[in-house]
């Protein structure tokens, strides 16, 4: 996961704790690039596309977009949507970890472009080596550099 | 135009009273009519007779007259008969004319005078005659001449005259009456006809009318109970959606629920990490006991806190197992159905055979008695319903007699099949029958584990499926559950669907 620029990770998740237990399992794994938290989608949102959401401030980053769909301002799939709409980010990969394990909204999200989709296991040791497991998965991706 | 029943009632009275009374009219007016035609012709008649009376005598005079002058002129003997038979006939016919003037108190006068006109007449023949027969032929002649027969004799053709046209005219008003009446009859006929067609044709207009609103209420009877049929459907939906809604609220719930419970267990595993290294670090200070904050702390870390995080453990366990079933039982509700045809006894055979190793473990039995053959339903959810009933019966098993199970299918009357799952368990006290079927609720002693979802579970199985679960149930005897299913879940779910 480093090609000379590091990859940040930008976690868009509105509980604190679950963005707290994220990053502390992610770091377990071992891996260190920086995580950019965000708890609503509005501001995910503007750091991804831009003020002007145009996508040019992503030119040049190297971003992967850890998602969660039940947000307090908008819902993930919102996001997923201008992200992959996006000429600047849609490569960038979106992993979307969120409860819902509804049929329909898992298709929507791959059919929207969504890389990943992961149900956040509801006991805490299946959530923590999914979590770990997810890090390690970053830890040897690929991730292209936005343009 | 709207007619009432009132009304409808009212107008054909009124007709029928108005029909009977122009009939009763033109009867009436008839009756008299003819009464009076007969009066008319009776004065008719009379009045010929009057008239033919007065005839009578003046003829009778003037044959008397005629025979005076043959006699006179020849003195033989047969001239003078015509006198003779005139002459005794004429007191009579004064007699009758009177009589038939007897009604005619105005002509009273004229009769007087004619009785003496004619006394007068009668009197100079009978002179004249007598003087001829006599021989004295010249003496009759200048009786003759003196005009004073002439005078009579004119008089009483003036008073024949005058009686004669009374009759005339009687005659005469007879024939304008009858005439008259006639016409009235023609009048009162024609106007009677008139009315009784008119109210024929009223009545005719209003049963016809009335006919017209009586089925167009009928249409309108036959549309409402078509609307009805429509917002029982319509009903039927809502309680469909609204049922959907709970299903999906259940669903958002569990979810949103879930998220914070993350958290708990996530915390509390860092917390047990972070203890560990508390008490790791705690054990390799040593057993310095002078060190009351050491001693404290030890015990925080080693009994404390562990503790607590245990219980912590065991209630967030806990509500996860809820959470779990809750979201169990909605995806239950929103399961899309399959329906198929199922063999009822090989499905029945192999919930039989999951569990049989369980059954046998006590020297229990199954026995399976099928009387009906296929059923069109959902496989999983049949399977699932029974599943969960062989599974209770095994769970809450007498542990003081072998385990007796026994599945029954049969069909029953309304189209629909009843399932019977028959153990000889402990049995559930009547107290508690409904109660079984609530979510998280459990009867008995709780010597067994469980969340008390399975026959709530169940519950909801066989309604989504169209039909219900009931149990029957003797406590320390056994238990019977019942799953009645419609014979075709396809009925049911277009029922549903409109």
């Amino acid at each position: 996961m480093s090609d000379g620029k590091p990859v940040t990770i930008i976690m868009v998740e509105d509980d604190e704790g679950h963005a707290r237990l994220i990053e502390k399992n992610i770091r377990r794994a071992g891996v260190a690039n920086e995580i950019v938290p965000f708890s609503n989608g509005a501001d995910a949102l503007t750091y991804l596309l831009g003020p002007d959401g145009s996508g040019l401030a992503s030119k040049g980053r190297q971003l992967l977009v850890l998602l969660d769909l039940n947000l307090p301002d908008m819902t993930g799939v919102d996001i997923l949507e201008k992200v992959k709409a996006n000429e600047h980010t849609r490569r960038s990969p979106v992993v979307v970890l969120t409860t819902t394990d509804d049929q329909r909204e898992i298709q929507r999200c791959y059919d929207l472009g969504a890389n990943v989709y992961i149900t956040k296991p509801v006991d805490y040791d299946g959530f923590a080596n999914a979590i770990r497991q997810l890090g390690l998965f970053f830890s040897v991706m690929q991730v292209p550099e936005t343009d | 135009m709207s007619l009432s029943v009132s009304v409808v009632v009212r107008s054909t009275i009124v007709m029928l009273v108005l029909g009977f009374l122009a009939l009763a009219g033109i009867v009436g007016t008839t009756l008299w009519l003819v009464e009076q035609n007969r009066a008319w012709f009776e004065q008719t008649t009379d009045s010929r007779e009057i008239r033919s009376a007065a005839i009578a005598l003046r003829s009778a005079l003037q044959d008397a007259e005629t025979g005076q002058r043959g006699y006179l002129l020849t003195g033989e003997q047969r001239y003078l008969e015509p006198y003779e038979r005139s002459v005794g006939q004429i007191p009579a016919l004064i007699d009758r004319l009177a009589t038939v003037f007897a009604p005619f108190p105005e002509q009273a006068r004229a009769i007087a005078k004619m009785r003496t006109a004619v006394a007068g007449k009668l009197e100079e023949l009978s002179r004249t005659i007598e003087l001829v027969r006599d021989g004295h032929r010249d003496e009759a002649v200048a009786i003759v001449l003196t005009d004073e027969g002439k005078v009579a004799m004119d008089e009483a053709r003036a008073l024949f005259d005058q009686l004669i046209d009374v009759a005339d005219q009687r005659i005469d008003d007879g024939v304008v009456n009858q005439a008259n009446a006639a016409d009235a009859l023609r009048w009162v006929t024609i106007v009677g006809a008139f009315v009784i067609v008119a109210v024929a044709a009223g009545a005719i207009w209003m049963a016809m009318t009335y006919t017209r609103e009586l089925s167009a209420a009928r249409q309108e009877v036959v549309l409402a109970n078509a609307g009805l049929e429509e917002r029982v459907r319509e009903r039927t939906a809502d309680l469909g959606r609204a049922n959907d809604e709970i299903q999906r609220f259940a669903y958002i719930v569990t979810h949103d629920l879930r998220a914070p419970l993350v958290n708990i267990m996530g915390f509390t595993s860092e917390l047990e990490t972070s203890v560990g290294e508390l008490e790791r670090y705690i054990a390799a200070r040593g057993s310095d006991d002078d060190d009351p904050e050491l001693r404290a702390a030890r015990v925080a870390a080693t009994e404390d806190l562990p503790e607590a995080i245990g219980f912590i453990r065991a209630a967030t366990r806990k509500m996860d197992g809820l959470i779990n079933a809750i979201l169990r039982i909605s995806r239950e509700g929103r399961r899309q159905l399959k329906p198929d045809t199922l063999d009822v006894k090989a499905i029945a055979e192999a919930a039989v055979a999951s569990v049989q190793h369980q059954i046998v473990e006590g020297g229990g039995a199954a026995v399976i008695d099928a009387t009906v053959r296929t059923v069109v339903s959902d496989r999983l959810s049949l399977e699932q319903a029974l599943g969960n009933l062989l599974d209770n019966a095994i769970k809450y098993r007498d542990p003081n007699r072998p385990l007796q199970i026994a599945l029954r299918a049969a069909a029953v009357p309304g189209n629909r099949v009843a399932i019977d799952v028959e153990d000889n368990g402990r049995g559930i006290s009547p107290a508690d029958h409904e109660r079984v079927f609530e979510l998280f609720r459990r009867a008995g002693s709780l010597n067994q584990p469980g969340e008390g979802i399975g026959l709530a579970y169940v519950r909801t199985i066989a309604r989504s499926l169209g039909g219900d679960v009931t149990l029957r149930s003797e406590l320390g005897k056994g238990s019977t559950f019942t799953i009645t299913l419609p014979r075709d879940l396809r009925r049911h779910l277009e029922a549903k669907s409109t």
